[in-house]
């Protein structure tokens, strides 16, 4: 073997060698990315289950607040009752509007269609906070108080825009031969979507409900500016109402007070359990639905 | 779509008297989108009009570039919150994005395809876990945490550049930075994985057959087709990161200055508005803090159109490629 062919084969060794050394790099790195991001995680459950387990009771869940925050004992029934109230509310508003304005988009289109579209984008794209004023100026100044109907109709206006690109992702996904197949038995439009593309896109748009409601029960900022919260027991929609997010924010504010500081571990954990239910709930049913291959 | 017969055969179809409930159809849809549009659109208006005293007060660059945030003497600028809002996202952009990256990376080009949706799915609940509770968790464990950290580069590094001095309360932008990475890693990272499992397969595997490595498949592959799909993952990223409110607010220390180091308080748009508003009862702080939410609102719009821009850029891409 000559000299130069040596010396080229050298060569290639070495960057051979540099290029697997590379990869290695590059493998440790994305695994030490994924432990750095997984930290966090471990330690919040550690931290809310070593902390808020010892709030946790029955009482805890079926009675109020005591109304000074620096107070022992009480529990969290109002601040449970009025999340489901509004969250209720704002899925029962948000899931037909959504899926209508999906459908919409899909069988109308033009111009109205691209402008509802865009109007979808930009809400989807807003931060809850400015949700929470605009819901403010429209509804809290309107009618002179903060009250759990506005606090729904702010939660509803985050939850939209999920639903909406969910269902209308699935809709877009809807076998064509399907559609043509409805149109050459003469179907009606509305029997079309009815009978056939909806059901046939619903285990999805069920997820991106789920998906929407996980979102929504967490949400806090836009409460501030209309339910407010409160200490109390009601079941008034019109009056101010107190919410889970809402009460742990106020409390933990008051951290400094250890009543108030383990009333918020206590209500944070049972608000991330209510929220992990319905965030895997909706990854089960979407998993379920995908044909097996694909799972 | 159908020309000639097929066009003739629709219209006589639709001549038939039952069709005309699909008229019905149509019109409800069309009133259920006006019904929605029109109160949104009518939404920001009306927030608009409520902040009009601070605009004829102040003029838009006024309150824009004002430096001073006083409420008991009626002054108003929002500077040092637009300050706030960039530093905290930058520092939570500049943990964030690697990581997110990497782990997408991991996720599509390493992990065996068994366990691929299971770590998926754990990266994402990093991003179902509600605001209020990293705020929680944040206040609690992680400002204590950061502490010595920071009392270590200010003793050190800090004493040369003032951007990195102390003192070291905790609550800072830097502690606010490093709750808003984490809690947007997820959202870059399944974006990102999107992206990345879009990657033609012939390519990969061509690159594999000449005796390529992974990280020569990614580098030559899958990086290069999905540069602008990432940038608008980063982007989108960027845009929640503007947006997060309440955890920031509980962990940034709410001083209503521009601070001269990280580890200074602060405050960012959103967190200031969630800060003051139940207690503004000052002449025109109300509609101030509300002025500062449509200064938020454009620049999140702004980012939101830019991550649109860039990811119509990025299915064009595709397409040609594959």
């Amino acid at each position: 073997m000559s000299l130069s062919a040596l010396a080229v084969s050298a060569r290639l060794r070495s960057t051979s060698r540099s290029r697997r050394a590379k990869d290695r790099a590059l493998e440790v790195c994305a695994w030490a990315s994924l432990i750095v991001a997984l930290i966090p995680l471990v330690a919040i459950s550690l931290f809310l289950v070593s902390q808020g387990i010892r709030s946790l009771s029955l009482e805890f869940l079926t009675s109020d607040p005591p109304g000074d925050l620096s107070a022992t004992g009480g529990g969290i029934r109002n601040a449970v009752v009025g999340t489901l109230l509004m969250t209720g509310l704002a899925t029962l508003i948000a899931v037909p509007t959504a899926i209508a304005l999906a459908v919409f988009s899909r069988e109308i289109g033009g111009r109205v269609a691209t402008s509802v579209r865009f109007v979808v984008d930009v809400l989807a794209g807003l931060p809850s906070i400015v949700v929470g004023i605009f819901v403010y100026s429209l509804v809290v100044v309107a009618t002179g108080h903060f009250s759990g109907f506005a606090g729904a109709i702010a939660l509803a206006v985050i939850e939209l825009p999920v639903i909406v690109v969910a269902t209308d992702e699935l809709l877009r996904l809807t076998d064509r031969r399907i559609d043509e197949g409805t149109r050459a038995l003469g179907m009606l439009r509305w029997r079309s979507f009815l009978s056939v593309f909806i059901p046939t896109a619903l285990s999805g748009i069920i997820t991106g409900i789920m998906l929407a409601v996980s979102r929504a029960i967490g949400e806090t900022a836009p409460l501030i500016f209309t339910a407010l919260g409160n200490n109390f027991f009601t079941l008034d929609m019109n009056e101010p109402i107190q919410a889970m997010p809402l009460l742990i924010y106020r409390n933990a504010l008051n951290s400094a007070f250890p009543a108030a500081r383990d009333r918020a571990m206590g209500t944070a954990l049972v608000l991330v359990l209510i929220v992990l239910a319905f965030n895997l709930l909706g990854r089960w049913i979407a998993r379920r639905a995908r044909p097996a291959d694909q799972r | 779509m159908t020309t000639g017969p097929q066009a003739h055969a629709i219209r006589v179809l639709r001549r038939r008297p039952g069709l005309n409930q699909d008229g019905w159809f149509r019109l409800a849809l069309r009133g259920v989108a006006i019904l929605v549009v029109v109160p949104i659109l009518w939404m920001m208006v009306d927030t608009f009009s409520v902040t009009v005293p601070v605009w004829e007060r102040f003029g838009i660059p006024g309150f824009v570039t004002g430096l001073r945030w006083a409420p008991s003497f009626t002054i108003y600028g929002a500077l040092p919150f637009i300050y706030g809002t960039l530093l905290t996202s930058a520092i939570a952009m500049l943990i964030a994005v690697p990581v997110a990256v990497l782990i997408a990376l991991l996720i599509t080009e390493i992990l065996p395809p068994r366990i691929r949706s299971s770590v998926a799915v754990t990266v994402d609940l990093l991003a179902a876990i509600p605001s209020v509770v990293y705020g929680l968790w944040g206040l609690l464990v992680l400002v204590p945490f950061l502490r010595p950290f920071e009392q270590a580069v200010a003793g050190t590094v800090g004493k040369v550049v003032p951007f990195l001095a102390g003192p070291t309360p905790g609550p800072s932008y830097f502690a606010a930075g490093v709750v808003v990475s984490i809690m947007i890693v997820p959202i870059i990272a399944a974006l990102s994985r999107e992206v990345f499992a879009a990657t033609p397969r012939l390519q990969r595997e061509a690159v594999r057959a000449l005796g390529g490595t992974r990280w020569d498949v990614i580098r030559t592959v899958v990086l290069p087709i999905g540069r602008s799909g990432v940038l608008a993952a980063v982007i989108l990223g960027l845009a929640r990161a503007i947006g997060e409110t309440i955890a920031v607010t509980m962990v940034i220390g709410n001083a209503p200055k521009i601070g001269a180091s990280i580890f200074s308080p602060g405050f960012t748009l959103a967190s200031v508005i969630a800060n003051e508003f139940n207690e503004a009862n000052q002449e025109l702080h109300p509609e101030a803090l509300i002025a500062l939410g449509l200064v938020l609102l454009v620049i999140s719009v702004l980012v939101n159109g830019l991550a649109i821009l860039v990811r119509q850029r990025f299915a064009r891409g595709v397409g040609r490629v594959a």
